[in-house]
């Protein structure tokens, strides 16, 4: 513990030179920039920058990469709540009290219950994650390639059937994201797969390519296929972006318990920021002495809901630092960054590179603080953004992707994969399949396969080390529940309605 | 028969699952012929593929028998049972062409014309009738960005047709 205290004041020293300061306002600035633009998610926002974030040094480029995520989540809420749009899964529930009082002329309250609980959930999160990754790297240090493919199975089954309406379609993601994994030589041996004696597949697909595909293109190519002109009308926003004491005594309680409810469901992997918002929404909901104001812009489902997203993105930094497992599309985004660095994050992450990841955590608090201060005096003219016309704003997403996609090696082979990737997110979005379950499958499916071979390597063979020793057990006892639990809530369900 | 319970909705949704059991067979298929390097480890690099392989099959399998019970995607951005919305193919083949027409041209004509391209079809495919003006805001965007990454970021990206032109200045 002080341990990490002194580690964390270094990586202060670090985040504090001017150059790594300028890099964080710098990602602060696209980061809410793209945040509010409709239609880009932090996962889309951090995969079109990162081609521009590679020519910089590594530390500054991850305190870059920190103030975008941040920063694409404080614009991300803006644009949920004027405009009623949600730019990602998180900010759903946003929209759904946030624009009620935005068209009841509390947008300025809405915002700024959205941007300061979303600091104070971010500020005691991030706190929670400089000491509690740490701890969990230590214990990782001990965990076997059984126990890791173990834990890389619950990941998959979490994040494939808990996200989404239809845990099919959630399994249907993630084979299609293992099989887009396979591609390229395989690492021990070099055996080339799915190939078709293409030389630019031999290194397989780039994961950052897929991301930008599937978000941009795949989103372009749908909204053009439902042809709905989309209404941009946003909603005026009168007076400061400030809340009333009424207001702050009725948001400080949610913006805790947020906090309590969305850090916890980050670490552990539990299918993104959908689940978290949720159960904060329905918690507030329960607890608020003004029910009847909910669905008609109630402060409370602003504040919980947005504490709860923020807590949560910092939790999901938890096992993606320190086991390099990433549990949401951004978690995803953001390790591949650190790969592009060559930097493994993993827990010898915290030994291999100190200096990177307490310089990293370091400006998150400084980017944290640095948005509130930047963002509710600026929020006007991040909603100025808000009046592109749609029409250049997909025109101008969809062809920035692609420059993304193929700035990245300067290869046309990740053009054509980039067209052949946004297709198939059109025909996701279309029947109705989850994006999130393919990322992941991609990105963790290279390491399953690592992690099988590692744990028949030192068993020599025999797969029964696969389910052997005390942790792999209790990671699949819990696999068990999360499979068998919903399973049995339902029945209940169906049962007690049939009664 | 079964496929009347199916809606014409669930019949692309079924062409889809279809392909996924198939795709599994495929990489099967890629797997067993797959050159194996000598000298390899303890375990072969064909035992994961061909888990994976099962894998996509059975989730195909299992998504064609949930479609033939009536169930069905939703659309993204829809409420579950909402009427369905009919893809306007007209507009997203417009999209579609005008991302394709920016891989084919890079190389050739260069980024300043397949981004000129990409986002004026794309406009256009969003229901941007403004020619002019659109075809404007197309070339400032695409000659902004090539060269704040040529010049500012020192990222390559072709030249092709002002091949020479553009080169001059660095």
């Amino acid at each position: 513990m002080g341990n990490s205290f002194s580690m964390l004041i270094d990586g202060f020293q670090t985040a504090f030179t001017a150059t790594n300061l300028m890099f964080g306002l710098l990602g602060t600035f696209l980061g809410t920039l793209v945040g509010v633009l409709p239609g880009i998610g932090p996962a889309l926002a951090i995969g079109l920058l990162l081609p521009i974030c590679l020519t910089v040094n590594p530390t500054s480029a991850l305190i870059m990469f920190a103030a975008i995520y941040y920063g694409a989540m404080y614009g991300g809420s803006t644009t949920s709540i004027l405009l009623n749009t949600p730019g990602e899964s998180g900010s759903v529930i946003t929209a759904l009290e946030g624009n009620k009082m935005a068209k009841a002329g509390r947008a300025g309250a809405a915002l700024a219950t959205a941007a300061i609980g979303s600091f104070v959930a971010g500020t005691i999160a991030t706190l929670l994650l400089a000491f509690g990754a740490p701890v969990m790297a230590d214990v990782a240090l001990t965990i076997q390639p059984a126990g890791y493919l173990a834990l890389i199975i619950l990941a998959f089954t979490t994040v494939g059937t808990l996200l989404g309406s239809s845990r099919i379609r959630g399994l249907v993601a993630l084979a299609v994201g293992l099989v887009i994994g396979l591609v390229g030589a395989d690492l021990q041996s070099g055996a080339l797969r799915l190939t078709f004696g293409n030389m630019a597949a031999i290194d397989g697909i780039e994961t950052v390519t897929v991301i930008v595909a599937i978000f941009a293109l795949g989103e372009a190519l749908y909204l053009a296929s439902r042809h709905q002109i989309i209404d941009m009308s946003v909603l005026k926003m009168s007076g400061k972006a400030w809340m009333t004491k009424e207001d702050f005594k009725r948001s400080w309680k949610p913006w805790l318990r947020g906090t309590a409810i969305g850090f916890p469901l980050g670490v552990i992997p539990a299918g993104g920021s959908e689940v978290p918002t949720f159960l904060s929404y329905g918690v507030e909901k329960a607890l608020s002495k003004n029910k009847d104001e909910f669905g008609k812009g109630a402060i409370e489902g602003v504040a919980g809901p947005e504490a709860a997203n923020n807590a949560n993105a910092a939790g999901v930094l938890v096992p993606m630092l320190a086991l390099g497992l990433p549990t949401s599309a951004t978690a995803a985004v953001v390790l591949v960054a650190f790969q592009s660095f060559n930097i493994q994050p993993g827990p010898m992450l915290f030994q291999t590179n100190p200096e990177v990841v307490w310089g990293l955590i370091a400006s998150l608090f400084i980017g944290n603080t640095l948005l509130l201060v930047l963002n509710l005096p600026l929020i006007r003219f991040w909603v100025l953004l808000l009046k592109v016309p749609s029409h250049y704003l997909y025109a101008g997403i969809t062809t920035f992707a692609l420059l993304g996609a193929y700035a990245l090696n300067n290869s046309t082979f990740d053009l054509q994969v980039a067209l052949a990737v946004g297709v198939l997110g059109f025909l996701f979005r279309r029947f109705g399949v989850p994006i999130t379950p393919l990322i992941i499958g991609v990105i963790l499916g290279p390491l399953a396969e690592l992690q099988f071979k590692r744990a028949l390597q030192i068993s020599q063979g025999d797969w029964h080390i696969l389910i052997a020793g005390g942790f792999p057990k209790f990671i699949y006892s819990l696999l068990i529940l999360v499979i068998i639990g919903p399973l049995i809530w339902n029945f209940k369900k169906k049962f007690s309605l049939k009664k | 028969m079964i496929l009347k319970k199916v809606t014409k909705h669930g019949k692309s949704e079924l062409a889809f699952a279809s392909s996924l059991f198939l795709l599994g067979i495929f990489v099967a298929w890629d797997t067993s012929r797959m050159d194996i390097p000598q000298g390899s480890s303890i375990v072969s690099p064909q035992t994961f593929p061909y888990i994976v392989a099962a894998f996509t099959s059975l989730i195909g399998l299992g998504l064609i028998l949930d479609l033939l019970r009536g169930n069905h995607g939703t659309p993204d951005g829809d409420e579950s049972g909402a009427p369905l919305i009919p893809v306007n193919y007209r507009t997203l083949l417009i999209v579609a062409a005008a991302i394709g027409l920016h891989v084919i041209l890079l190389q050739t004509a260069g980024y300043i014309v397949a981004a000129t391209i990409c986002f004026f079809g794309v406009s256009y495919g969003f229901g941007s009738r403004k020619y002019a003006k659109d075809f404007l805001v197309s070339l400032i965007f695409a000659v902004i960005v090539y060269f704040s990454f040529t010049k500012g970021l020192n990222i390559n990206l072709p030249s092709g047709l002002f091949e020479g032109m553009l080169s001059n200045g660095k």
